[in-house]
């Protein structure tokens, strides 16, 4: 696993998601092992725009709170995400936007954060599976 | 036959009638009517084969992974970004795509005709295209029943303001509202071209090259003669070193709006005398409104794309929706931390209703600049009247969504994320809004890009889709139609799709 992926994906990882009411806690080597493969499947720029976002986060919370980000608490980081999500500059904005996208997708997409909303993939395949549409007009599909 | 990676164990070289680069909504008809005329045709498709059984399981990120073109991570470059996804796959964009199917605006087709040059294709000749595709792709209105609570609510809304509304005609079959078209339909309801064109040209003998990517068009004193490519790992995109050479009496460039002129850009400009490849590119963007109900809206499940309003579509602006599965609602929703996490918390009270805008004074290119993989760089700048109608639509769907019973709702205006009063709406309207303000827009229907017009100065292909400047090479997809549609652009791809194969069918017979 990329060294650099892992660490600021963990660092980043409760800033974003946050800590959803009612839901499993992350489970952190399979969702950053998750963002690698999303990583190596996509365009060759994402991770680098990336890791710049994730340095320029990190570097706008110390700047913008006064503070080194390991004396930051969770709620001034969070704060920042925030602020910058709210800002009418694209450039500030895109740093939260970029960090945000594969760290919100790792945790969204586990089949056991799904489930309590509302959303089970699995049972749904089993469904679709027992069905098969034929192309066939003059009978009806099983 | 349909030859996976797996079947090829060493280089291809061989002829046909006619050869077809890209499986999507222009490459599949084509191959399919060709091939039931008796010629012979090799369809080439960058993308893999998948297995409705097997790969479609419900589970969007796997599916960005192997059926979109860089795993759904393709951003045009410009004020906003907009996310502009493209299929990889057998069937192209339309194995991922929600299966509406709507036939084009005729004033459109009065503007192709007075400003590109293009009345021979006349109105009653698309209506006869459009009326068998309709037939071919069973095509029928969504079923209320299956549509789900989300388009109900929103249609509820938009009959309660008296909007002219209704269902969206789709091409889908006994469609059972799993929700999760765009990811790959796992009850084979969908007919994208996986499973309806390519099918049947199979039957008809065509062979389908899968993993395979064309690299160039060879030509000889002015005319195509066939092509050259290789084929690929369909997930890392390295070359596997087995290399395919054909010749044809007519090849077709089907690659899609965006990867189309990339190929020619890439091959020093070939068909580009006016230009124009790459230039004119209309995505026809769209922005979305979240909204927070009292009621259960039980996303995802459902027809993604089941219902409409078009009060406002000689505007420009049609409205259609919408739900996604919670990995892509997150996205949806601006915001992080626990602020984000308690929105998501209420994910099964959401419903998401987008809106698609016409294209009028925006700008798009798409270019051939260096950059690692092969990957063409789009660049989009959203502009005056097209912001104004992002704005306009996203105040519409407030209005349809707070008409429904919705508490709150979110949008993607900076400043404005969040409305919850009749004050809100009003600072929003008042406001000043800057296509930077945009935290999020997304696009679906490239066009364009190597147009079609009848003038070769100002145009890529003819209307019969064959270039000006090479002969015996078509242009048979997105990329050809001179502007947007007006609505989602398949079945007029398609349609055009079906006439190209007439003229090409003129063009080997008088060949004979
Ligand atoms: C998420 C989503 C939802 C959509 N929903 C709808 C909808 O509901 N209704 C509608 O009308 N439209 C919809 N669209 C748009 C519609 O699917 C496309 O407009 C249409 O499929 C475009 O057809 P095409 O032939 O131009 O390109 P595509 O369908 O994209 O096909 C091009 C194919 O060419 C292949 N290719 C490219 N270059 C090469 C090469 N060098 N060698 C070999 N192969 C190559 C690609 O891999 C691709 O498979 C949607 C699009 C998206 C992304
Ligand atoms: S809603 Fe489900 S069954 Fe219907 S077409 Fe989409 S994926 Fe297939």
């Amino acid at each position: 696993m990329d060294p650099f992926l892992s660490k600021y994906s963990e660092d980043l990882m409760p800033v974003f998601v946050g800590d959803p009411p009612a839901l499993a806690g992350f489970e952190m080597d399979a969702q950053i092992g998750f963002i690698e493969d999303f990583m190596k499947a996509g365009a060759a720029e994402f991770k680098l725009l990336y890791f710049v976002c994730a340095f320029n986060f990190k570097l706008l919370a110390s700047l913008m709170k006064l503070k080194p980000w390991s004396r930051l608490d969770m709620s001034d980081k969070q704060a920042v995400a925030n602020k910058l999500f709210g800002s009418r500059n694209p450039l500030l904005r895109s740093v939260v936007v970029l960090c945000g996208l594969p760290l919100y997708i790792s945790y969204y997409r586990r089949h056991d954060v799904q489930v309590p909303l509302g959303f089970d993939a699995k049972a749904l395949k089993d469904e679709a599976s027992l069905r098969s549409v034929s192309r066939d007009r003059s009978l009806p599909s099983k | 036959m349909i030859f996976n990676l797996d079947d090829i164990k060493g280089d291809v070289k061989r002829s046909a009638d006619v050869v077809i680069i890209g499986s999507g909504a222009g490459g599949a008809p084509l191959a399919k009517e060709l091939s039931g005329e008796g010629y012979s045709v090799i369809l080439v498709e960058e993308g893999a084969k998948f297995d409705r059984e097997k790969d479609f399981n419900l589970n969007p990120t796997q599916s960005f992974m192997r059926m979109y073109r860089d795993a759904g991570q393709t951003l045009t470059l410009g004020v906003p970004f907009v996310l502009l996804p493209l299929g990889k796959t057998l069937g192209g964009t339309t194995t991922i795509n929600s299966g509406t199917a709507l036939r084009m605006l005729r004033p459109i087709l009065k503007k192709w005709h007075t400003f590109h040059g293009l009345s021979d294709i006349t109105e009653e000749e698309l209506n006869l295209l459009y009326a068998h595709l309709e037939e071919y792709l069973f095509v029928q209105r969504a079923d209320p029943e299956v549509a789900g609570p989300v388009a109900r609510t929103f249609l509820a809304g938009a009959q309660k303001l008296g909007l002219s509304s209704g269902w969206l005609p789709r091409n889908a079959k006994e469609c059972e509202g799993y929700g999760t078209c765009v990811f790959g339909c796992p009850s084979g309801a969908k007919q994208s071209m996986d499973v309806s064109f390519i099918p049947d040209a199979v039957k008809n003998g065509t062979d389908v090259y899968t993993c395979c990517r064309a690299a160039k068009i060879t030509t000889k004193g002015g005319k195509a003669t066939g092509m050259t490519g290789f084929f690929v790992d369909p997930f890392t995109g390295k070359k596997t070193g087995h290399k395919i050479e054909l010749e044809a009496r007519v090849v077709v460039l089907s690659g899609g709006a965006i990867y189309t002129p990339f190929f020619l850009l890439r091959q020093g400009g070939l068909a580009n005398s006016s230009g124009q490849v790459g230039r004119n590119l209309e995505i026809h963007p769209c922005v979305q409104v979240v909204s927070l109900m009292d009621e259960p809206m039980n996303p995802p499940k459902g027809i993604p794309q089941s219902s409409y309003v078009d009060e406002f579509k000689d505007e420009g602006v049609t409205l259609e929706g919408g739900t996604v599965p919670p990995e892509i609602h997150a996205l949806a929703l601006t915001g992080a931390g626990n602020k984000h996490a308690a929105l998501m918390s209420s994910y099964p009270n959401m419903g998401l209703f987008g809106a698609m805008i016409s294209d009028t004074d925006s700008w798009g290119r798409v270019v051939n600049l260096p950059r690692s993989g092969y990957s063409p760089t789009m660049l989009y700048m959203l502009k005056g009247e097209d912001v104004r109608k992002a704005k306009l639509s996203t105040l519409l769907m407030s209005e349809i969504w707070f008409a429904a019973g919705a508490r709150k709702v979110f949008t993607p205006f900076a400043g404005h994320y969040e409305i919850s009063s009749p004050r809100d709406m009003k600072a929003l309207e008042q406001s000043k809004v800057r296509a930077a303000d945009i935290y999020a827009m997304s696009a679906y229907h490239p066009v364009g890009t190597c147009r079609m017009g009848g003038d070769p100065e100002s145009s890529v292909v003819k209307h019969t889709c064959e270039t000006w400047d090479v002969e015996d090479l078509y242009i048979c997809d997105g990329s050809a139609l001179p502007t947007s549609a007006g609505v989602n652009p398949q079945l007029t791809i398609m349609a055009i799709s079906m006439r190209c194969a007439g003229f090409i069918d003129d063009r080997l017979s008088n060949k004979k």
